[in-house]
């Protein structure tokens, strides 16, 4: 008996692997995953160098200067270009030590990049921790319950929208004070609003739905409802919403740090694109370079699968699959 | 129609005032005076006190009969003495078990608590001391204000003598200071009489003479009069200062604007006539790698190569249109992955009505179809797209103009945020803000002129 209803019904697959399934069907999707997941790993490589120099209580490989070695050029072009004055290590030794070149102050340029994937997710992380909850807290709470919490929470949004980004951005982040606080304050307390629209546009349609008249008929209280039973539905939207949303961040916090409001002292991608800026006018092109590259990539892999998920994780889609 | 317009302004108003009270929040509330950041540790606290002062920072927040005053800092003993050390015979005790950290005064002796400056002579200040004396004390403490004249100093009427009782129990005082005209008063003297008196706390207010000046109706009353103060880095008006960066902001966005809507939109009409083949995704996947790519790296490189290496434009200044080229051509490039993108998909849903297929079923030609009938009917939500973008325009780009030195107010903010310059910031936040509620009215307006459906929702 059990066999034979197992037989007839199809074939059932974690919401998860079926997620994945149709992620993986394309290549350059699974290829741009892999990139992500290598990023997270150097970032968290990254942020163990940090903790471990932090608590030998030295300062980081990444910020000791060794003037002797500046402007070292990339270890494969070594031969290529002439070489600055002062020591330089065997060829060998070279790509072992500073297979990226140094900057104006000796410092690996690959380890640099490291820290600043460490801090790109950071801020990314955080940003997302800060504003997520408030966008579905907000959406859910209008969208749930209409009337007068809709329109204080539809207020709310449209004045924060009404507020032009970049400089709401940064005003939050100067009167916060410098450092990382500002800037994951700033990106996290504006960037709520799209998410809250979309939130709040589901659950209204979800509302009238019969699950949720089910469950109202049963007892269960709205709290319940709307974060056990609505939520589980639109969390879709969370997650492309966090994949649009990382990138985004990231490229704030390259702005907010290149202008000096955001990180200082350490090397994020912002503060090596102003080191660099300078040092581009003299020639030194590769510190420019490998930044770019590395949040090129970043930001890249990001938008293609925040599309490919957006694809993924769309019900209708799912059920046209289905049928 | 004029009902529709009237409800919708309506609507307009609790965003503009959300707006007045988040800038509020923000750069009063959280931001306080940020005269310390501005005039720098050495400032005296006279000029601190004129920064509050012309910006309205030296008012209570909405409402209140009482306000800070700079003349005697909020003393907790907590850590140190405070001013008290500077007086002879005071004692400092740290906190011990229940009691609070505190200040010892010896009987018989008469402490001078320095002010920072005269008070002012028009309101009157309440002085708040939480004080005990010794047990069995019965003598009286008074408190005076004392003035200094050329160097000799007195007390001056009886108006401004208080005295308190002894109490061994801690007990707030309140003492009200009238300060007399034209004599300075920069002291308050405690007379201790023959008991021992322990100090735990000192404040001192100043009365305001309407409780409704405050923060928020000087901040209001500025916005009314359209004067948003003086900025404190150059010390322009503000007014002045937006006036004076509107132009170039404009002639650097507009042209930025009108490029890039004209490029977008025609490349987006190649990709939907050669939907699926070469060219089509060529541009899709030129716009996903414009979008990944950080804006500063477009103006580091367009500068570095295309200014420096190559010398096709100049690298920075504002003194003839072909200073402009270079920042708009990077403008219109940086924008263009996303809005391709965008009017793509408009396009393409366009492609699916059933009055595309209507067309072509008549017999009208692919290039027809696209151009008269699709393009037509996108141009709602490309209308939508651009008129909420306008407000955006005068606010410049911030790196854009920072890059190449142009005297926009995007200049004008990164400038006053290096700078802490509070009033310029909160005005151009303030106005940018209202100019988006604006435009979003007359879209709306302008909707339900052509669609009758909108004003029912």
């Amino acid at each position: 008996m059990t066999e034979r209803a197992a037989q007839e019904l199809p074939e059932h697959r974690s919401w998860g692997s079926e997620t994945f399934r149709r992620l993986a069907a394309g290549k350059l999707n699974l290829f741009c995953l892999a990139v992500v997941v290598l990023y997270t790993m150097l970032a968290g490589y990254g942020e163990f160098v940090h903790f471990a120099s932090r608590a030998a209580d030295e300062t980081p490989a990444y910020n000791v200067p060794n003037i002797e070695l500046k402007y070292l050029p990339p270890s494969l072009l070594r031969s290529r270009i002439e070489p600055a004055e002062g020591a330089f290590p065997s060829a060998w030794e070279h790509f072992l030590t500073h297979p990226l070149g140094t900057d104006g102050l000796g410092r690996d340029v690959l380890q640099r990049l490291i820290q600043g994937t460490r801090i790109a997710f950071r801020v990314g992380i955080v940003t997302s921790l800060i504003a997520i909850p408030i966008g579905v807290l907000l959406g859910c709470l209008a969208g749930y319950f209409g009337g007068r919490v809709d329109d204080v929470v539809v207020w709310i949004y449209s004045t924060f929208a009404s507020i032009p980004g970049l400089l709401f951005i940064l005003a939050i982040a100067m009167i916060v004070g410098q450092g990382l606080l500002g800037v994951y304050l700033g990106i996290g307390l504006t960037t709520w609003v799209g998410l809250c629209r979309l939130i709040r546009g589901e659950v209204i349609k979800h509302k009238e739905r019969p699950y949720v008249q089910a469950a109202r008929v049963l007892g269960i209280g709205s709290a319940r409802i709307m974060f056990f039973h609505i939520l589980p539905n639109v969390f879709h939207i969370v997650i492309v919403t966090f994949t649009i949303r990382f990138p985004a961040a990231v490229g704030t916090e390259v702005i907010l740090s290149f202008l000096g409001i955001g990180v200082k002292g350490e090397p994020s991608w912002g503060v090596m694109i102003s080191n660099a800026r300078l040092q581009l006018w003299q020639g030194i092109w590769w510190e420019m370079t490998f930044v770019t590259l590395a949040i090129f990539f970043l930001v890249l892999s990001f938008n293609i699968l925040g599309d490919a998920l957006r694809d993924a994780l769309d019900p209708r889609l799912r059920e046209d699959s289905a049928s | 129609m004029l009902r529709y317009t009237l409800r919708r302004i309506l609507q307009m108003i609790p965003t503009v005032i959300g707006v007045i009270i988040v800038t509020f929040i923000l750069f009063n509330l959280v931001g306080g005076s940020q005269a310390r950041t501005v005039l720098g540790e050495r400032a005296s606290v006279q000029a601190l006190e004129e920064y509050d002062e012309v910006r309205g920072f030296n008012r209570p927040l909405f409402f209140g009969w009482w306000t800070r005053t700079r003349a005697l800092e909020d003393t907790n003993f907590e850590h140190h003495a405070g001013f008290w050390r500077t007086l002879q015979g005071a004692a400092h005790y740290p906190a011990e078990g229940n009691l609070a950290s505190r200040v010892h005064l010896k009987p018989g002796e008469t402490y001078e608590i320095p002010l920072a400056f005269d008070l002012r002579e028009d309101v009157s200040y309440r002085l708040r001391m939480r004080y005990r004396t010794a047990p069995d004390s019965t003598s009286a403490i008074v408190v005076e204000t004392k003035t200094v004249i050329d160097g000799v100093s007195g007390t001056n009427d009886l108006e401004t003598r208080t005295e308190l009782n002894p109490s061994a129990k801690w007990q707030m005082a309140e003492v009200l200071i009238s300060p007399a005209e034209n004599v300075s008063s920069r002291k308050i003297v405690v007379d201790v009489g023959g008991t021992d008196i322990e100090v735990e706390a000192i404040s001192l207010r100043r009365g305001m003479k309407s409780p409704w000046n405050s923060q928020f109706t000087f901040y209001l009353l500025q916005i009314v009069r359209f004067d948003f103060g003086v900025s404190s880095s150059t010390n322009q008006r503000v007014s002045d200062l937006l006036r004076a960066g509107i132009g170039p902001s404009l002639a650097l966005t507009i042209p930025i604007f009108v490029i890039g809507l004209f490029a977008s939109i025609s490349l987006s009409l190649v990709c939907a006539f050669f939907r699926n083949r070469f060219i089509d995704r060529f541009f899709v996947v030129v716009a996903v790698g414009l979008m990944s790519i950080n804006y500063l790296i477009f103006i580091i490189a367009g500068q570095y190569l295309l200014a420096y290496r190559w010398e096709l434009f100049p690298v920075w200044g504002f003194e003839s249109w072909r200073y402009l080229m270079l920042p708009v051509l990077i403008g219109v490039v940086t924008g263009l992955g996303s809005s391709l993108r965008f009017y793509r998909t408009v396009m393409l849903d366009e492609m699916y009505r059933d009055y595309v297929r209507t067309a072509f079923a008549k017999g009208a030609g692919k290039k027809k179809v696209l151009f008269k009938h699709v393009l037509k009917n996108a141009m709602v939500p490309i209308l939508t797209n651009i008129v909420v973008a306008i407000p955006f325009l005068y606010t410049g780009s911030l790196l854009l103009e920072t890059f190449f030195g142009i005297p926009g107010l995007g200049y004008l903010a990164v400038n006053a945020i290096y700078a802490s310059d509070v009033d310029v910031i909160r005005a151009i936040v303030l106005i940018g803000s209202i100019l988006f509620v604006l435009a979003n009215l007359v879209t709306d307006i302008s909707y339900a002129a052509v669609d009758p459906r909108v004003k029912l929702s």
